[in-house]
């Protein structure tokens, strides 16, 4: 080996930090731009588009009821918003007005029941089937209103004020013997409001959104009902009004700390990770060589062969290479004849002459057993000439040295 | 950067704290905020007292060459020019075919002193193996965060072609000596030179009497004859495409080198002159008027680079590159494969070109797959493989046949035999006085 080198003059591959920073500013300031851009889209443009809940007194889209909220805040009635039949519980006061709009249906007859017992009136805004066979089973479903326009007609003040009401809403239909109160009649006993002593059942919750409720005499009914109390609470029930059964849920059993565990741990596998992962400076590349194995040739030959079922051409190729073997092992030259190297071995084997030529020359294989069959005697056709070859080398040595001494006993 | 696993333990270490205090959600919280604070302060606080790998300077120190299969040992010189102590572990990137043995080495330098990170390689791949960059992580007092640098430190190693084929050399300079004037008896013929006269002794060939000495000197002289010196011997390289098939465990190439070496030794020992061609479109390596220990060294040097091309060899080039070595009638080794009769047409075309002013011999690795699988007849499968075996070995004994019909000479062997066996037919060759 020759002297060893010395490289000296080390240069740094890493960049400081300063360079690093540097580098990626671009990208930091295009990806905080495009972060900021997307805050002022979504706050441009969100609000207007979600429809939000139906009637929420604090929802001011086209559904929703804020307007009415706002004009009875105006006008001195306490409106409070409540989401719970425990919240109208800690709210109520004798005098209360509540407006209940149980969408989804949340209320059991039980609830209902004390809802209609805690406040001095209660307005139902489209009761559903469970609300009416609670606070008035007499009253049922009377389809949607075909009038072409809705009139009072009844002894309720504040639906005489109204006089008129949008038509083509539902209506709850009274028997015709009935002593409850029923406004703004369609015909055959059909009404768009119905009072129950302390009850008032509004068919049509079209009469309190914000996009009705300027229109006909709806806004007068709305005010006329919601405004005969200082207080009103605005009760739209949610999930925390279902009843809870079962056992209490996971999160009521679990202690403080196992989320900010979970969050630990989680933080302690991303550690782990980069600690593990962290790559011990750059990859090294190496060009690796093209080698192809040479017998991979011979091997998809032989799979054509199979696929192709080539038994003829097969077994030729194995009696080319089968002569050839043969005529070096009976002595004769690589230029020998077919037929003469067919008779040199018949006659070395002591098989016919046409047992020789069928396995060489003559038999066509149909079969894949006729294949191996064939093969088979190519190869013992092979060790029978070379067995016989050894044997006459052998045989006629031994017949030398037997002949001498029988030679030299002759004179 | 980078963490330890400490600094990972140290995290998780946090459980303990947040399940003792934390009843409440806030408060466990709490708890993991200011944990998470003191963890990364403290990794901070280390990070900063680490030395800086920056202030480091890399020398290194290398031996040129090593023979494929030999271990070296690659010294690399860390100095250490800033004010602190440096603690951490050093990577010495070299690539993977360096056969680098433990490529982690820890050290510990103190500022303005230099320390020796020795590494020994064992490369398992000719060639010209390298190393770029040498990575160093630098810890802090505390084990929990690394500063972590790569320097620019560039080496290369030169890999020769082993020359295994080394073991069959010295029985083949005695068989070589054997053709020598010491026993003449062997050998008479026409292309062996005269070399001296002397003494009859019994045994000697009664047709070497040399008549007119005898008459001279009255006493039965003989002449001895000794084999022909300084002729010329030419090995041409085959590095086209055939030469990248892998035959057994490496590359035809590399068999071919093996091959290649024997010879040049050989002929070199016989007082041949050896030139070296590896050629496929353009000349790869040329060695031309080096002898003794010098060709040898000059051939596994240039060796050491060459790979197999992915193009066809250019044959019709090949009379033209012999002429620019030699104008003289020599011995044309073409180390080469071959298969297929329609492969080796620009084989077969060139070689009249060769044949008419001198000795050619073309040597192919034969694949022992193809001769085992000819004699495998278990099933359906095998005879077929054994029948493409036999198809395969047929076509090189047809080329074969046509390169002897055109006057040259043909060794086909396992990579193993190979290079013995173009030995022998270099010796019997040149007993034969065809050189």
């Amino acid at each position: 080996m020759s002297a060893p080198s010395i490289i000296g003059e080390t240069d740094v591959a890493t960049p400081t930090l300063r360079a690093q920073l540097h580098r990626s500013s671009f990208w930091t300031f295009a990806g905080a731009g495009i972060i900021l851009v997307a805050i002022v889209a979504v706050l441009v443009s969100g609000g207007a588009n979600v429809a939000g809940r139906a009637l929420a007194g604090d929802n001011p889209a086209p559904a929703g009821s804020m307007a009415l909220v706002e004009v009875l805040r105006q006008q001195g009635v306490t409106v409070t918003l409540a989401d719970s039949l425990a919240a109208v519980r800690s709210l109520a006061e004798t005098d209360s007005t509540v407006l209940l709009y149980d969408e989804n249906s949340y209320l059991v007859d039980s609830q209902l029941t004390q809802l209609t017992r805690l406040a001095a009136r209660t307005i139902v805004v489209a009761p559903d089937f469970l609300t009416l066979q609670s606070l008035a089973p007499t009253v049922g479903f009377g389809g949607v209103s075909g009038a072409k326009s809705l009139v009072a007609d009844c002894a309720l003040p504040a639906a005489n004020r109204a006089e008129e009401l949008i038509p083509g809403g539902d209506t709850l239909s009274l028997p015709a013997d009935s002593l409850l109160i029923g406004c703004f009649p369609t015909g055959d006993n059909t009404f768009s409001v119905v009072a129950n002593g302390r009850a008032t059942l509004v068919a049509d919750l079209r009469v309190f959104n914000n996009e009705n409720v300027a229109g006909y005499g709806n806004a007068a009914l709305a005010l006329g009902l919601l405004g005969q109390s200082d207080s009103l609470i605005w009760y739209l029930p949610t999930l925390a009004d279902l009843p809870r059964t079962g056992p209490p849920s996971l999160a009521a059993l679990t202690p403080g700390w196992v989320t900010p565990v979970l969050v630990l741990l989680g933080l302690t596998a991303v550690a782990a990770a980069f600690w593990r992962g962290r790559r011990f400076g750059p990859l090294v590349a190496e060009n690796l060589p093209v080698t192809v194995k040479a017998s991979e040739t011979m091997e998809g030959r032989a799979r054509l062969y199979a696929r192709g079922n080539a038994r003829l051409r097969a077994l030729d190729a194995l009696r080319i290479g089968a002569v050839q073997r043969l005529a070096s092992t009976v002595g004769l030259g690589r230029l020998a004849q077919l037929e003469e190297i067919m008779l040199t071995v018949a006659g070395i084997t002591g098989r016919t002459s046409a047992e020789v030529r069928n396995v060489l020359v003559e038999a066509v294989p149909t079969t894949d057993a006729q294949l191996l069959a064939l093969s088979d005697a190519l190869q013992a056709l092979e060790r029978a000439a070379s067995r016989a070859v050894a044997a006459g080398a052998t045989a006629s040595v031994s017949q030398q040295s037997l002949s001498d001494p029988a030679e030299r006993m002759e004179p | 950067m980078t963490f330890s696993g400490r600094f990972v333990a140290l995290v998780a270490l946090g459980v303990v704290p947040i399940v003792l205090l934390g009843n409440t959600v806030p408060a466990a919280f709490g708890l993991l905020i200011v944990w998470l604070l003191l963890v990364t302060v403290l990794g901070g606080i280390d990070l900063a007292l680490a030395a800086s790998p920056r202030a480091l300077t890399v020398e290194r120190m290398l031996p040129e060459r090593v023979r494929l299969g030999e271990s070296v040992t690659s010294g690399l010189y860390l100095s250490n020019s800033g004010r602190r102590r440096l603690v951490g572990v050093v990577r010495d990137a070299w690539q993977p075919s360096a056969g680098a043995s433990t490529n982690r080495t820890p050290i510990e330098i103190p500022p303005g002193e230099r320390r020796l990170v020795s590494l020994v390689l064992t490369p398992f791949r000719r060639g010209e193996r390298r190393a770029l960059q040498v990575t160093v992580r630098s810890r802090g007092p505390l084990g929990l965060w690394s500063r972590q640098v790569t320097l620019n430190a560039p080496g290369r190693i030169r890999v020769l072609p082993p020359f295994h084929a080394r073991k069959h050399l010295p029985s083949r300079i005695t068989r070589l000596k054997e053709l020598d004037g010491r026993t003449s008896v062997m050998v008479r013929g026409p292309g062996t030179e005269f070399d001296s006269l002397r003494e009859y002794v019994r045994g000697d060939d009664v047709r070497s009497i040399d008549w007119r000495a005898t008459a001279r000197r009255n006493d039965v002289m003989v002449r001895t004859w000794r084999p022909e010196r300084d002729r010329r011997v030419v090995i041409v390289l085959d590095t086209g495409r055939t030469s990248a098939a892998r035959v057994s465990d490496g590359p035809r190439l590399d068999s071919a080198f093996e091959a290649a070496l024997l010879l040049a030794a050989l002929a070199s020992v016989a007082g041949d002159r050896v030139d070296f061609l590896a050629f496929d479109r353009r000349v790869r390596g040329r060695v031309q008027g080096a002898s003794g220990a010098a060709l040898l060294s000059q051939m596994v040097d240039s060796m050491a680079l060459i790979d197999s091309e992915l193009i066809e060899m250019d044959w019709a080039a090949v009379p033209g590159q012999v002429r620019s070595v030699t104008s003289q009638h020599a011995l044309i080794v073409l180390l080469t494969s071959i298969d297929a009769a329609g492969a080796s047409t620009g084989l077969l075309s060139v070689l009249p070109q060769l044949t008419k002013r001198h000795t050619v011999v073309v040597a192919s690795v034969l694949d022992p797959v193809t001769v085992l699988a000819a004699g495998e007849r278990g099933g359906r499968d095998e005879i077929y493989r054994a029948a493409a075996a036999e198809r395969a070995l047929l076509d090189v004994a047809r080329v074969s046949a046509a390169i002897r019909q055109l006057g040259a000479d043909v060794v086909t062997d396992s990579p193993a035999q190979l290079p013995p066996a173009l030995a022998d037919r270099y010796i019997a060759l040149k007993a034969a006085g065809r050189l």
